[in-house]
């Protein structure tokens, strides 16, 4: 252990762990790494790879974002609370990130549902293109996140969104209809 | 888990291999840099390089020796792995969660190369669907489809009905009985009107006698019913008693992963709910279906023997009522659930408010909660009002509907009558055959949704059933008297492989000694704690017990041997002194009492009015903290452990009792082998060495005043701890908190076995 731990240290950490840091295109300057990861300078501090997190990845997928150091004991650097208050480079660069970090394919039309034996065997097309997959039956797989969107969580814990139930066809809606 | 996926020869011509260079792992990078699905790309691994091949072409090379190590990154739903070199990461590539877990398993496999070994990392996780039909594995190593083991869901229904043959003869000859009646009274009723009433000479002993036949015949239909449907409940019952009682210990049998896996509802719904519809279907479909479907069969064929025009015209109305009955049962489900969801809504709402009244009280919520709980009770009279209109109005329209053949029937069967080509008697028994069969084709309809329910409910026991205990004595597994030396040999453990939680553990405990593990929570402590129980069983690693692979050793002779007290201990319902006798329920009055004096129990158990023989409700409900732990010191005493394990044992203690426990625990620990986890760090004061944990390894070893002296993350615990404790005080001039030189205390400072602190 080269770094001494003092009391003072310590409550230096606390204070800044207490402060909300907004970043914003005055302050942060973001640039991509070139290897795929995005590096962060704020003032004197620099980061070689930052990660970025929804904080209300529910309601909101461009806004409140928390931008962070990774690594086992990631800290919080700053917040992006607008997606607008960076260029609109930067907010390309966080979109990139955000899409590395997230993956949740929108249902754009039920194909097919199969049940047997207690699993659901899915045919769908996504926005990320056709796939199969597989729920459990009687489990957690049909999560509602509001009265008419649901997430879908298949059983190697792959997430998949339907936006709006009622938007589905009458067709699709009945082979749903056993799930909601 | 497969870590090597085949490849296509074209792929692997792509690959080049070189001389004496071998295809170590394949795993399919299933969606691109954007985020989209697509095939045929993998991530190969061979002894000397990482190669990347997108979509039939080779994109990507990394020799192995230019890079220090390979990474994969879980991430919502995803994962990426990335090539590390002097500290700067390249992403090689994306993965959806289906092979997340490989990933990791291949990071280590490349750390083992790179080391210069040459083995293969196996996982022995299960694949969660069948790789070759594609069909899902609920928690088993085998498809049964593909290996052709499953039973079929039917042959699991036989095997229930076994040892209960005499009784389902029974059954089945009152099924015959019940049958037969049904078809006799309209024949019965027949005769009367024909033969007697129509009759030229009308004799009214005649009808006596036939009117009698039919009180007989309309009793003993009751009667058989009633016999039926009392074995049918009785046979029902024994099945699920059985069912019951096998699910249980099978959930027993399993490993602790599977349980916690899986909520305490869900595993109680499979025990209770699924065996329950199981019953039910014997009681009110199994116990009918021969009945009726023998009849249906026998009507029919009566009816269009008996005159063939009129059985079409019946049967041309059957369309209609079996549209009728199979729709509106689906508004009726639908309207049904929604009223159940209702209801839940406001039976949560009130426990939620209820238990949490005095929040609600303390923030002045009680407006804006009753306003909350109007809401949901109006929500809910909203859609029983309209569920009991809707029934009112369409439960006689419907059977009006259903039955709307009969009236056809009769108008033709009437005409024949006067034409003289059929006899009343005849249209009577006609009529009667008709209704009958309507009622058999509604109950009919039910029946696909009524198997259905019984062959999910038993899919989902047969789902525990078929489960495979993963942690299971092997063969070669001996008993072995513990003596006490404990050793974790490269141990590595995470719940979800994919997040190891114990990385690379090495530790050698002595015969007696008491280690204190110390560190932040979520540090690993815990999990540590569970692989020393072999609750669980390490990924990679050993851990030896006197030098014997804990493996190795029988998992019930294992168990015997452990003591535990954790921070929040089970007590069961039933008196003090059977819980402290559950570890060993022979032991003798006088051994149940020394224990608890040594434990300092006794005290307060004598001071209780019922004694020993105090009832101890669900969870202890009736005692105090500290006198659940002391009966649980007591419990892990009797059992005379040979290892002992100490979680928060003393957290959530007053200082008073926390004193009692430390004299009890200190009695308890003499002589044996202790792993002790607490937060609070004074009651580690007699530990032999502390084990500090960070990061998921081992990161200090040693005594109090060792790691005090080295001023490492256990200094700065101790220090967290005290300035803690001593409130804002360290922010007032009379504590200056000096950068250097600022002596921690030799021993914990007194204040810190205080309550505060945490």
């Amino acid at each position: 252990m080269e770094k001494e731990f003092t009391l003072s240290q310590m409550e230096q950490e606390t204070d800044e762990m207490l402060r909300i840091r907004y970043l914003n295109k005055e302050n942060a300057v973001f640039q991509r790494t070139g290897t795929g990861f995005l590096s962060l300078t704020v003032g004197e501090e620099t980061y070689d790879r930052v990660q970025v997190v929804r904080m209300f990845p529910v309601q909101s997928t461009e806004d409140l974002l928390s931008i962070r150091t990774v690594g086992d004991k990631t800290k919080e650097i700053g917040i992006v609370e607008k997606i607008t208050d960076v260029t609109p480079e930067t907010a390309e660069m966080l979109r990139e990130q955000m899409n590395l970090r997230y993956f949740m394919p929108v249902i754009t039309k039920i194909r097919q549902i199969k049940t047997e034996y207690g699993y659901a065997y899915w045919d769908v097309d996504t926005d990320k293109g056709s796939c199969c997959f597989t729920i459990q039956m009687g489990g957690n797989g049909v999560v509602h996140l509001s009265s008419n969107r649901v997430m879908i969580v298949d059983i190697d814990e792959n997430r998949f969104e339907i936006p709006d139930v009622e938007k589905l066809s009458h067709k699709e809606r009945k082979k749903l209809d056993l799930f909601l | 888990m497969i870590l090597t996926y085949d490849l296509s020869e074209e792929n692997k011509r792509l690959l080049g291999l070189a001389e004496g260079e071998e295809v170590y792992y394949v795993l399919p990078l299933d969606i691109d840099m954007q985020g989209h699905f697509r095939r045929n790309s993998y991530f190969v691994m061979t002894n000397r390089r990482i190669l990347r091949l997108e979509e039939g072409t080779l994109t990507g090379v990394y020799p192995l020796e230019e890079y220090d190590s390979v990474k994969s990154e879980p991430q919502i739903a995803c994962g990426f792995v990335y090539v590390e070199k002097d500290g700067v990461q390249t992403i090689v590539g994306r993965y959806s969660a289906k092979h997340l877990t490989r990933f990791s398993y291949m990071s280590r496999g490349m750390q083992i190369l790179k080391s210069g070994r040459t083995e293969h990392v196996i996982s022995n996780e299960y694949e969660h669907s069948c790789p070759k039909c594609g069909r899902g594995l609920p928690g088993i190593k085998e498809c049964p489809h593909c290996s052709g083991k499953k039973k079929g869901t039917i042959a699991t229904f036989l095997g229930l009905l076994r040892g209960h043959v005499p009784m389902m003869l029974m059954i089945v000859f009152f099924m015959l009985l019940a049958t037969g009646i049904t078809i006799l009274n309209p024949v019965v009723q027949k005769h009367l009107v024909d033969d007697v009433l129509l009759a030229q000479t009308r004799s009214v002993k005649a009808a006596v006698l036939l009117l009698a036949a039919m009180f007989v015949l309309t009793m003993g239909i009751a009667l058989v019913n009633a016999l039926k449907s009392y074995y049918c409940s009785k046979m029902g019952a024994y099945i699920t008693e059985d069912l019951r009682g096998t699910l249980f210990r099978k959930i027993q049998s399993l490993s602790l992963s599977f349980i916690l896996d899986r909520s305490p509802g869900e595993l109680m719904n499979r025990v209770m709910m699924d065996t329950n519809r199981v019953k039910m279907f014997f009681e009110s479909v199994f116990c009918n279906l021969f009945t009726i479907v023998i009849l249906f069969v026998f009507v029919t064929v009566y009816m269009f023997i008996l005159n063939w025009k009129m059985a079409l015209i019946a049967f041309a109305f059957t369309p209609l009522s079996l549209f009728l009955s199979m729709s509106l049962r689906g508004n009726f489900r639908k309207r049904y659930r929604l009223q159940g969801t209702k209801s839940d809504n406001m039976n949560n709402r009130l426990q939620d408010v209820i238990s949490g009244m005095s929040v609600v009280k303390s923030y002045g919520q009680e407006k804006k909660e009753s306003e909350r709980f109007n809401e949901t009770t109006e929500e809910f009279a909203r859609v029983q009002r309209s569920n009991e209109v809707f029934f009112a109005v369409f439960f006689p329209a419907l059977s009006f509907l259903m039955g709307i053949g009969i009236y056809f029937v009769t108008f033709i069967g009437g005409r024949s009558v006067l034409l003289g080509d059929m006899t009343p008697g005849e249209l009577i028994q006609f009529v009667n055959y008709t209704g009958l069969l309507y009622q058999y084709i509604n109950w009919m309809s039910n029946m696909p949704r009524a198997l259905m329910n019984l062959l999910t409910s038993l899919e989902r026991i047969g789902d525990v059933m078929e489960q495979e205990p993963t942690i299971v004595d092997g063969e070669d597994c001996i008993c072995h008297e513990i003596e006490g030396e404990i050793t974790f040999r490269h141990a590595s453990f995470g719940y979800q492989s994919y997040q190891p939680v114990v990385e690379d553990v090495n530790l050698t405990v002595k015969k007696g000694e008491m280690i204190g593990l110390v560190g932040a929570s979520g540090t690993g402590k815990s999990t540590l704690i569970n692989l020393l129980m072999h609750l669980y069983e390490v990924d990679d690693g050993q851990i030896l017990v006197d030098g014997i692979d804990m493996k190795k050793i029988k998992l019930a002779d294992y168990h015997n041997q452990l003591g535990v007290v954790l921070q929040e201990n089970i007590l069961f319902a039933g008196s003090i002194y059977q819980n402290i006798a559950y570890a060993r329920p022979d032991a003798s009055i006088e051994d149940v009492i020394r224990v608890a004096k040594m434990a300092n129990a006794h005290e307060f158990i004598t001071k209780l009015p019922d004694g020993y023989q105090t009832y101890v409700g669900e969870h202890g409900g009736n005692l105090s903290g500290g006198e659940k732990q002391r009966i649980a010191i007591a419990r892990a005493m009797l059992g005379n452990p040979r290892l002992l394990i100490l979680d928060e044992a003393t957290a959530s203690l007053d200082t008073e009792s926390e004193y009692l426990i430390q004299r009890a625990l200190g009695r308890l620990t003499k002589g044996r082998t202790t792993f002790a986890i607490a937060h609070r760090l004074s009651t580690l004061k007699d530990a032999d060495r502390l084990v500090v944990i960070d990061g998921h390894h081992i990161a200090e070893v040693g005594s109090h005043e060792e790691l005090m002296e080295k001023k490492g993350i256990y200094y700065h615990l101790v220090q967290a701890q005290m300035s803690g404790n001593m409130g804002l005080r360290s922010e007032t001039p009379d504590m200056p908190p000096g950068p250097h030189g600022h002596q921690g205390p030799p021993g914990p400072p007194p204040g810190m076995s205080g309550a505060a602190g945490r």
